[in-house]
């Protein structure tokens, strides 16, 4: 359930958790597996890796426990870009040769990107999936009220150009990465899900 | 005297076989009509994003060549992406850098450094498995086989005059959209 209708029915109780990196990486393999079937489906190329998928990542203080446990991972493998531009535009091309990937970046690099989210996913119907960590997000209070402003401004700016974008606000939340993963292939176009607190 | 970019396209036109190849700013119009039909994707209108497409194009399909026709100002503005595509070092990645020293497109204002800057040293300092400057048509028709087929990623600095059009000179072609939707069925095939 999304924190926000959590957060109406418990009146406002319900305090974020943080979430192990194993669940966040096997959820990660699971929706891959799922896209990779998808594709076999769908395509008569097939994918010439033997691994699930991709992650691009611009390190994540916020997600580094993620970044830590993926090292020792091989059943997905991590490109480590200098700037979320680049990684925007290479999930494009991976995006175009059949291959799944996640971005795994802070709001901060959001910001940095954005016209590389316009440019390559909007307007370019580019199905960029996001995972943004909401690095310095108060436990007690809506990223939108946060007194800083990297972690205020990220939802507005989402809404702003109509990206979706969810909270992953414990580990029971895990189940939207798979469903906004699928929500950005089926709108064509990006989707996001925020990490709220640090990851274990 | 330098390279016409016209010539440089069409002699990559011939040769390129079933390469991928991804024009960006200036070499776009040309391109368009030197190879109609191409397995190609044009940047325009997110700068800098050429080498970038180019390394998740080549990572996702091995098996096909990925030629980038990078501009000096573009690949300024993601300068970065040397380190990116040297880390992940993909085998099957030709960039080509075509360097006039100014920005084109936007009126010929010189890039940060003009001519001086020096690619070839970026590239082999971020980590790139080969770099070299090409200055005469000659030489590049010489080269060109092995630039398509030796181990990347390859650096390529190509010392060129301005093309005849600009993206804002020569406007049309499909839409970006269309473009990676055409590129992604070519490549991946649906049923």
């Amino acid at each position: 359930m999304a924190y926000d209708m959590l957060d109406l029915l418990t009146g406002g109780n319900r305090m974020p958790e943080s979430i192990p990196a194993p669940l966040i990486i096997d959820t990660l393999k699971d929706t891959f597996r799922e896209a990779r079937q998808a594709l076999a489906a769908e395509a008569q190329e097939p994918s010439r890796h033997q691994h699930l998928g991709w992650v691009l990542s611009v390190p994540d203080t916020h997600q580094k426990s993620v970044l830590a446990a993926l090292d020792k991972e091989q059943a997905l493998r991590v490109v480590t870009c200098a700037t979320e531009d680049e990684a925007t535009t290479a999930a494009a091309g991976l995006w175009m040769g059949g291959e799944p990937c996640v971005l795994m970046i802070q709001h901060a690099g959001l910001y940095a990107s954005i016209n590389t989210l316009r440019g390559v996913a909007l307007d370019g119907r580019v199905p960029v999936f996001y995972m943004i960590g909401l690095l310095s997000r108060e436990k007690d209070k809506a990223p939108r009220e946060s007194r800083h402003s990297m972690v205020r401004y990220c939802e507005p700016l989402l809404d702003t150009f109509g990206v979706p974008h969810a909270r992953l606000e414990g580990p029971n939340d895990v189940h939207l990465i798979p469903e906004y993963y699928r929500l950005a292939q089926k709108r064509r176009g990006p989707a996001a899900v925020l990490v709220g607190l640090e990851t274990l | 005297m330098a390279m016409k970019p016209e010539d440089v396209l069409r002699a990559i036109a011939a040769a390129r076989g079933e390469a991928i190849c991804i024009p960006t700013m200036t070499t776009a119009p040309a391109w368009r009509e030197i190879a109609p039909d191409d397995v190609s994707v044009t940047c325009v209108g997110f700068m800098g994003g050429a080498s970038a497409m180019g390394l998740g194009l080549a990572l996702a399909r091995p098996d096909r060549r990925v030629v980038v026709f990078d501009g000096d100002g573009s690949l300024l503005m993601q300068l970065g992406s040397l380190a990116t595509i040297a880390g992940a070092q993909p085998r099957n990645l030709t960039h080509l850098v075509f360097k006039n020293g100014v920005y084109h497109t936007s009126g010929s204002q010189e890039i940060p450094g003009g001519l001086q800057v020096d690619f070839v040293a970026m590239a082999k300092g971020a980590g790139y498995r080969q770099a070299y400057a090409v200055r005469e048509l000659d030489d590049f028709r010489k080269r060109l086989p092995a630039m398509l087929t030796d181990p990347g990623p390859l650096l390529v600095e190509l010392h060129t005059g301005l093309a005849d059009k600009t993206p804002m000179t020569a406007r049309g072609g499909l839409p970006f959209d269309r473009q990676v939707e055409t590129l992604r069925t070519k490549l991946v095939k649906p049923r």
